[in-house]
């Protein structure tokens, strides 16, 4: 079997630089193009670098409809989410101590809660129900008259269900209460209104929309500063929110990736839609599957699916030809299951053979047809090994 | 998954398990461990004379476990039944380059192997 190719499907973990992304970067980079500081206001090299720095974040505000006073450069959507959390938190304490998340965040928003537990910050950690979908019901029982922040991701990474976001930022307006969303994994793959969804933070990130790693941005509803405490200071870029040179090339392949992104969005969300109904289709015919989440509240290209009678790690090991992610860290030692799938209830043997698929912009019908056909044979060959091997699925191996 | 490198015999029992399947007829059947734990392996025994004739390896568990019972039904063909404690997990790790946290897989393997060892002896 050749692994040297495998077929990409692990667009939800990060995605290829689109090539009008890479050029426009390039401009940003070299002796002959727009490689000053952007800070340096004193020279029209540096103005050109700062104009391509404000076009880049007009085309991030837009995709968001916020307005470009209220985005703020990050590393990416961990540095956000961080930003967002912490900086809520330490200025804001005297509103309350208690912060409102899920079970199913990302381990930037979850180890971030941690670290404010230390610090003396209550935290509520909401369980959705076995869709994985978390309900503005579920927070208003957890908001209580000292709650300060309620942190919900919008697209959950390992499961593609979205939450309630417009519902539950309504209530969180109604309540006083400061709204943050992750939405690294919704930017540019379904609409997004800062106003209309009543969100107060947003944490969204270039490299899961065909941008470079290592750029991301925070919205910061209204006048950015004084807004939060800063994470990283040094220089009062970023209207002190976070200091350090702006790395020009990442920052306007952020605004080109966004850019694309929405413009593309409508027709690219229908065709990746068909692809994972086609992908699910071909798949399920093995008999024995799971989706995981709810099969309507999701994002267009993500199917999590888990298998009855394989093991989890030697299931990936025979996917090789796939690049694919497991819900499960199964080489460890511990052979922990995915806390996202055992949040849904999902018991361990079935969280531990799950697979992520996540479909993207150069994903075709040939992959996905592909795909199945390798899953459902290999799938098939792994049932045939198990000790309650059907008859029929171990008559190859009958002596 | 942060590694999945495996030796270039893990890699070939994986995708070729040799002994695999069950046997049919009078046979012994030895198992240990627990589907839900992750790791389960079943070995039959078909016996001639004191000896074991015949032997496949029925596994869920990872590629180190199938690979390992697909190499312990092979290195059971023709023991006789009396040559008990045979199998060295140890050195079966070595040869199978198994990384040491995954040592656990392997003294389920043993354990099954025991299990249909000591069922055939009481026959």
């Amino acid at each position: 079997m050749s692994t040297k190719n495998p077929i990409y499907m692990d667009y939800a973990a990060t995605t290829p630089v689109d090539d009008r992304v890479a050029r426009v970067m390039c401009e940003c980079m070299t002796r002959e193009g727009v490689f000053a500081n952007p800070a340096s206001s004193s020279h029209q090299p540096g103005r050109d670098a700062r104009g391509r720095v404000e076009t880049a974040r007009r085309q991030v505000a837009e995709l968001l409809n916020a307005s470009p006073t209220e985005i703020v450069w990050t590393s990416g959507a961990t540095e956000s989410d961080n930003l967002a959390l912490k900086g809520a938190a330490h200025r804001h304490s005297a509103r309350g101590r208690h912060i409102v998340t899920s079970r199913t965040e990302h381990k930037a928003v979850l180890d971030t809660c941690k670290q404010l537990e230390q610090e003396g910050f209550e935290v509520t950690y909401l369980v959705p129900g076995s869709d994985g979908v978390i309900t503005a019901e579920l927070v208003a029982e957890a908001i209580r008259d000292d709650t300060l922040l309620v942190s919900i991701m919008h697209v959950n990474n390992e499961i593609g269900v979205t939450a309630d976001i417009e519902d539950i930022g309504r209530l969180c307006r109604e309540r006083h209460v400061l709204f943050h969303v992750d939405a690294a994994q919704s930017a540019g793959k379904l609409p997004l209104d800062v106003d209309a969804m009543c969100v107060d933070l947003m944490s969204v990130s270039a490299h899961k929309i065909y941008g470079p790693k290592g750029v991301g941005a925070l919205y910061v509803r209204g006048q950015v500063g004084n807004r939060l405490e800063p994470l990283i200071h040094g220089g009062g870029h970023e209207w002190g929110m976070r200091s350090g040179t702006l790395a020009t090339h990442q920052v306007v392949g952020m605004g080109e990736a966004f850019a694309i992104a929405q413009q593309e969005m409508d027709t690219e969300s229908r065709r990746l839609t068909g692809l994972r109904h086609r992908l699910w289709d071909g798949i399920r015919g093995l008999g024995g599957v799971w989706l995981n989440g709810c099969p309507e509240r999701r994002a267009a290209g993500l199917l999590n699916v888990s298998f009855e009678g394989v093991e989890g790690e030697s299931l990936l090991f025979a996917l090789r030809e796939l690049a694919v992610s497991s819900g499960s860290a199964c080489t460890s030692a511990s052979r922990e299951a995915s806390y996202v799938l055992r949040a849904l209830g999902r018991d361990d043997q079935l969280a531990q053979s799950s697979i992520r698929f996540s479909l993207g912009r150069y994903s075709t019908e040939a992959d996905v047809d592909q795909c199945v056909e390798i899953v459902t044979r290999e799938v098939n060959r792994l049932r045939g090994l198990a000790p309650e091997a059907t008859a029929d699925a171990a008559r190859d191996w009958a002596v | 998954m942060e590694d999945l490198s495996y030796s270039a015999l893990v890699r070939e029992r994986f995708e070729k398990p040799g002994n695999a399947g069950r046997l049919l007829g009078d046979v012994v059947t030895g198992m240990a461990g627990e589907k839900a734990h992750g790791t389960r392996v079943e070995f039959d025994f078909r016996l001639r004379d004191g000896r074991v004739e015949r032997a496949r390896f029925r596994a869920y568990g990872c590629p180190h476990t199938i690979a390992a019972a697909s190499w312990v039904a092979e290195q059971a063909e023709g023991r006789d039944l009396e040559e008990q404690g045979w199998l060295d997990p140890h050195a079966l790790a070595d040869v199978l380059e198994l990384p040491e946290y995954k040592l656990g897989v392997l003294l389920v393997v043993e354990d099954a192997l025991r299990d249909a060892t000591s069922k055939a002896l009481r026959i």
